[in-house]
């Protein structure tokens, strides 16, 4: 089938549909997404709340790198912006610039979990580890999953990457693209909230 | 048929807000001073609220993309019709 047949019957099966399978299929995984770390910041905050002091006094000697993981924080929201033209710019049919500005969002999402991992193996070397107590186990298990979900977006986005660099894109045909764009945007709109809560409160 | 079952609806409704009642989100909590207890009742009432918001994401992005293409009329087809 080539791209003309296509586009034609994917054209007439679409037009009856308010949105593309594609997009409501990776709608419903994040909402699957949002409900799972909803359960995880459900249980920080049981813990948070329901202690008097925090960090536990067990713990208190723990100092999180709120400096170094807040400009990770500005890092992965630069990421997020380089997605969004990376999108602008192949909705505009311009691949070249689909290519630098995907290479450019795949670097600072590497970026991240890099910072994220050294400051992990620091804290571990101080002796916080994951059987720390609550605090310990809020904290890797809440951070962990969602450094988790980075790295998923980061394979993903590698595989995006490499239909841009075969030329797979183009101003009409660019799904995979996009659905990849709103699982990063996940990513990076999800941290924040993660940083506030975990790091600042 | 169906408006008189809604009216009946609504008319529960308001009775059971005019009915002075403390209530917990927490029914296995007793003592309200308990920071444990606030917890419980802050995570359950977040939780509760999760799937509304989640529902009311999905159904207001399907609505919005089906809005804007409409919007746009029949002069091209949709955008999210083409791809790979």
């Amino acid at each position: 089938m080539n791209e003309l047949e296509h586009t034609s019957y994917e054209q007439a099966e679409g037009e009856s549909r308010p949105i593309s399978n594609a997009r409501l299929a990776v709608l419903v995984l994040l909402g699957a997404e949002i409900m799972f770390f909803a359960g995880l910041i459900g249980t920080f905050l049981v813990f948070r709340l329901g202690s008097v002091t925090w960090p536990p006094p067990s713990q208190a000697d723990v100092r999180l790198p709120i400096g170094v993981t807040g400009l990770n924080t500005i890092v992965l929201l630069l990421s997020g912006y380089t997605m969004f033209q990376g999108l602008r710019a192949i909705r505009q049919g311009r691949q070249k610039e689909l290519r630098n500005w995907l290479f450019a969002t795949g670097l600072l999402g590497i970026t991240f979990l890099v910072v994220q991992g050294s400051e992990w193996i620091r804290l571990v070397h101080h002796g916080f580890t994951l059987s720390s107590g609550v605090y310990g186990s809020v904290f890797y298990v809440l951070i962990g999953c969602h450094a988790l979900h980075v790295l998923v977006a980061v394979l993903w986005l590698l595989v995006v990457f490499a239909g841009a660099i075969a030329g797979r894109f183009s101003m009409n045909r660019y799904v995979s693209v996009e659905v990849c764009a709103i699982y990063w945007a996940f990513v990076v709109v999800l941290w924040p909230l993660l940083y506030i809560l975990v790091y600042l409160i | 048929m169906i408006r008189r079952y809604f009216s009946l609806l609504v008319g529960i409704l308001a009775l059971a807000l005019l009915i002075p009642t403390v209530v917990e989100a927490c029914p296995s909590c007793k003592t309200i001073d308990d920071p444990i207890v606030q917890g419980f009742k802050w995570s359950i009432l977040f939780l509760m609220a999760m799937p509304y918001i989640v529902s009311g994401l999905i159904g207001g992005s399907v609505f919005y993309v089906y809005y804007c293409t409409h919007r746009a009329g029949n002069r091209k087809p949709p955008s999210n019709v083409k791809g790979v």
